[in-house]
């Protein structure tokens, strides 16, 4: 009888020295999300060939990087910028950061959150399109010297268009990012086109500078 | 039905009355500047509610007409309870009936509202940050009963965790405290002191509505039953953003305050294993989310419990030992994946001891000592990595009354930090001398503040932009406060004047360094501020009270220097208010203000080079706050406030502009249920 009560009394203090000694660097450590458990590759993630659907997934945290999009091949590719390298000879879109350029194409921003409302459509909405722009001081590639007054730019061609996908408001610290929630349309020089939306601009554990792009390609106007 | 209706013509006629005629008393005692001191020479009479308990309500043993309690009981200057008359440390008390009639929604409105030369105001990213006479959010202690707080956010607490639902008094020393508390003790100590049961049950629901969509749920169930008490308070409070520059960047540092909403559950087990050992056991849950970006939630959680031991010996020395638990965590919340990572972690364990007793009835010692394990993990720190260290101490103290009119109080305290392999020993010594209504006390005291774990390892990379070093050979900030005051004090009318000097060494801050090309923690030169504080309170007939307090703050700087710190050198705060009590029926009004100085400021331009400065005048400015609060029947309680009563709004919203758009109201409901019971009325 005396031994059926002191089993849980040393149950319980054993118990109670776990608790402390598990304790030591915190409780509840399974509310959160645990990033080991799941590591993500890049490029073209997710492709459904039936909707001709898909999510592309580049590392773009670089300032000195462009990733290349070929929605044609479904590849992605990278050059430094820095160093001079070429890009690949096929690519439809590419971005730095948040900054988006085209390789000859239209960008039109529609008013559609929804991917699957762009490819039902039967007519491209109206609009001119915004083709990229020559530029001297948006691709940046070298913060460090912020804090000196200046930055380094590299000359690039933009698509103001496109880059809209992501308003960075620098007026407060840290900024205030706001994605656009609209479906874009580019119009690819070989006269196909592609709807995009920006899913995220930050990886699962919230680094920015990770850019998931859903598509759908190509439209059926 | 008749009866109905009659009751409530009666209340409205009644209520009426009693507002026309405060109203009337408010005005009248803003014109007339003296007025009739009816009993100065009244003894105090009212009696202190367990004298030896830690925790209890001074709010319910203040008489009406004494301008401030002094038999109320204080423990934080001295570590043992005493009357605030008996007290050779100046210490100022916030009481639950102070805390109740503020509307205060947060710690900051409170102590704002109340104490003069208290500024809090944003840092970057809009996070809280306090100003307190020139010492910032790391040089001021709070506590929880005693106990530290976890977590920190550029330099501050999470003074969202102070929730003031149960909160029995608020009890400030200004001035440094490293002898009985330690680190970071250097500018004062803020201690919340937590209701205990005093009733078999008590019960209250509480809402508040007020602009921006501003809410507060509040409900508490208090149980005494033999030797077994039970408090346990949740509360809700939430807010939408505020936009206050309608998208115009010219018009402030920032364009909106982000919304947020707040969880915080309190639970407190009291157990009386007989008359002279009792055991208190707690636990405490909060949760605070913050809108600041569409995509991601800003998390902050806290999860606090702990057992304390209070022995009353039997040749009347007292023991206390208590084991701490406190984790601070933050995370981000990830809108589209729904993952919530965590990136700081804050976990302290203390244990503590301490045993007072009172020899030859005029000398009471105090010694004890804490053990404090600290583990850090951070997103500052190089790979999200994590640090620790291990903190000990211990200390003693002497309280000497040599006479019934002259205290002398001596003590020391040792303080060791592992990781900074910090040993300091802090020191304090302080007198009282009563001349029948005059009270002069005069102090030293030692404060200090060894580097935190952050401080010595940070590894951060703000931006892209440039590097934030942490500095393990950094040294503890020093300071060294001196202070006399001089208090008058008679039945209705309490004046204080108060001089203080400081001297701290050592400050920890960040510059650059040209090596590294980043931002390093180093020690910098010595500052010495200096100012004056002032307090005049009355009580006046009618119910009628005023309180003024001004504080004036200067920062010493070389000549020649740059003007860096932004601490306001004139701050002021005014309360006049009425309190009527009736058969079923009371009515409080109050207008209160706070009034804060101009400040010029030389901020640097560039943050790599300290030779150029441009010039900033933050404007002064006042806040004004009218609150009504009607006691409608025995425990239900309606309170109406008009802040911003004035409609001030500023011009360009600084970080240290009051975060308001104009004249916004309140509305609150409190329902003591147990009072509604006893009454028959359930």
């Amino acid at each position: 009888m005396t031994r059926h009560f002191i089993f849980p009394k040393h149950a319980l203090l054993l118990a109670a020295m776990a608790t402390v000694v598990t304790a030591c660097n915190g409780l509840f450590e399974n509310i959160y999300y645990n990033q080991a458990d799941d590591v993500k590759d890049f490029g073209f993630v997710a492709v459904d060939a039936s909707t001709k659907s898909g999510t592309v997934y580049v590392d773009a945290t670089s300032y000195q990087r462009w990733n290349y999009i070929d929605f044609h091949s479904l590849t992605t590719d990278t050059a430094n910028i820095v160093m001079d390298e070429a890009g690949p000879s096929q690519w439809d879109i590419a971005i730095h950061r948040y900054d988006a350029k085209t390789n000859d194409a239209k960008v039109f921003r529609t008013e559609y959150a929804s991917l699957s409302d762009v490819a039902a459509l039967v007519d491209m909405p109206e609009s001119t399109g915004v083709t990229d722009e020559w530029t001297t001081d948006v691709i940046t590639v070298d913060m460090s010297h912020m804090m000196d007054g200046w930055l380094v730019y590299a000359d690039s061609y933009y698509n103001r268009e496109l880059s809209t996908w992501l308003d960075v408001d620098k007026s407060e610290m840290p900024p205030i990012y706001t994605m656009s929630d609209k479906v874009y349309i580019v119009q690819f020089g070989d006269g196909t086109k592609a709807a995009l939306k920006l899913r995220n601009y930050m990886n699962d554990v919230g680094i920015k500078g990770f850019m998931t792009v859903d598509y759908v390609y190509p439209l059926d106007y | 039905m008749t009866m109905c209706i009659r009751l409530i013509i009666d209340c409205r006629c009644r209520i009426g009355s009693a507002l026309l005629r405060c109203v009337v008393l408010l005005l009248s005692l803003l014109s007339v500047s003296a007025a009739v001191d009816a009993d100065d020479g009244a003894k105090h009479s009212v009696g202190i509610v367990r004298p030896d308990s830690l925790e209890h309500d001074v709010d319910s043993v203040k008489a009406d007409d004494m301008a401030l309690d002094l038999d109320a009981v204080v423990v934080t200057g001295t570590l043992t309870p005493k009357p605030l008359k008996s007290v050779p440390v100046i210490t100022r008390l916030i009481t639950s009936a102070d805390i109740r009639r503020s509307d205060a929604t947060n710690i900051g409105d409170l102590l704002q509202s109340e104490l003069p030369g208290i500024e809090f105001s944003y840092s970057m990213n809009q996070q809280t940050s306090l100003n307190m006479q020139g010492f910032g959010g790391n040089s001021v202690l709070f506590l929880v009963d005693g106990e530290r707080l976890a977590g920190e956010t550029l330099d501050n607490i999470d003074y969202a965790r102070l929730n003031l639902d149960n909160v029995a008094r608020v009890e400030i020393v200004k001035g440094a405290a490293s002898s009985l508390y330690g680190s970071n003790a250097v500018g004062g100590v803020v201690n919340l002191i937590s209701k205990i049961p005093d009733e078999p049950v008590a019960a209250n629901v509480n809402a508040r509505f007020g602009a921006y969509g501003s809410r507060r749920y509040g409900a508490s169930l208090s149980v005494m039953k033999g030797r077994v008490g039970s408090v346990t308070n949740v509360q809700y409070k939430c807010v939408d953003s505020i936009s206050l520059t309608d998208g115009n960047p010219d018009k402030g540092d920032y364009g909106k305050i982000y919304g947020h909403s707040i969880w915080n559950v309190k639970e407190r087990l009291i157990y009386l294993l007989n008359d002279r050992l009792r055991f208190t056991g707690r636990a405490g849950y909060f949760f605070r989310q913050r809108n600041s970006q569409e995509a991601v939630k800003e998390r902050y959680r806290d999860f606090a419990g702990g057992l304390k031991g209070n022995l009353d010996m039997s040749d009347g020395a007292k023991l206390e030992a208590s084991y701490a638990f406190d984790q601070y965590d933050k995370s981000d919340y990830q809108v589209e994946t729904r993952y919530d990572v965590r990136d700081y972690s804050n976990v302290q364990h203390n244990v503590t001891a301490r045993y007072s007793k009172t020899l030859f009835g005029f000398a009471t010692l105090t010694g004890g000592g804490d053990f404090m394990r600290d583990y850090l993990m951070s997103y500052q720190f190089a790979d999200n990595g994590s640090k620790r260290q291990y903190v000990a101490d211990g200390y003693i103290q002497a309280d000497l009354g040599l006479s019934p009119n002259f205290d002398l109080l001596g003590g020391a305290r040792y303080d060791y930090y592992s990781e900074a392999s910090v040993s300091h020993v802090s020191s304090k010594l302080a007198f009282m001398h009563k001349m029948r209504r005059f009270t002069l006390r005069g102090s030293y005291a030692g404060g200090f503040r060894a580097p935190t774990l952050k401080e010595m390892y940070m590894n951060f990379n703000m931006a892209n932009i440039f590097m934030i070093y942490g500095n393990p050979d950094l040294k503890s900030e020093m300071s060294h406060n001196f202070s006399l005051s001089g208090e008058y004090a008679r039945h209705r009318y309490n004046f204080t004047l108060i001089g203080f000097f400081n001297m701290v060494d050592n400050r920890i801050s960040t510059a650059w360094n040209t090596v590294l090309r980043g931002q390093q923690y180093v020690n910098m030169s010595r500052m010495n501020i200096s100012g004056l504080e002032a307090n005049a309170v009355m009580a006046l007939p009618e119910g009628l009270g005023l309180r003024l307090s001004y504080s004036f703050t200067h920062e010493h700087i070389k000549k020649g220097a740059p003007m860096v710190s932004s601490t306001r050198p004139h701050t002021a705060t005014i309360k006049v208010d009425c309190n009527r009590k009736f058969k079923n029926y009371g009515l409080y009004v109050a207008l209160s203000g706070r009034i804060l100085s101009s400040v010029t400021v030389d901020e640097f331009t560039s943050v790599t080079s300290y030779e150029s400065t441009q010039r900033v005048t933050y404007p002064s400015y006042a806040m004004w706050k009218l609150i009504v609060n009607q006691s409608v029947w025995r425990g239900v309680s309606l309170n109406v406030t008009v802040d911003n009563l004035f409609n001030y709004r500023p011009e360009y919203y600084y970080s240290n502009s009051p975060s308001t758009t104009g004249t916004t109201l309140a509305v609150g409901l409190s329902i003591d249920i147990d009072k509604m019971v006893k009454r028959g009325l359930l």
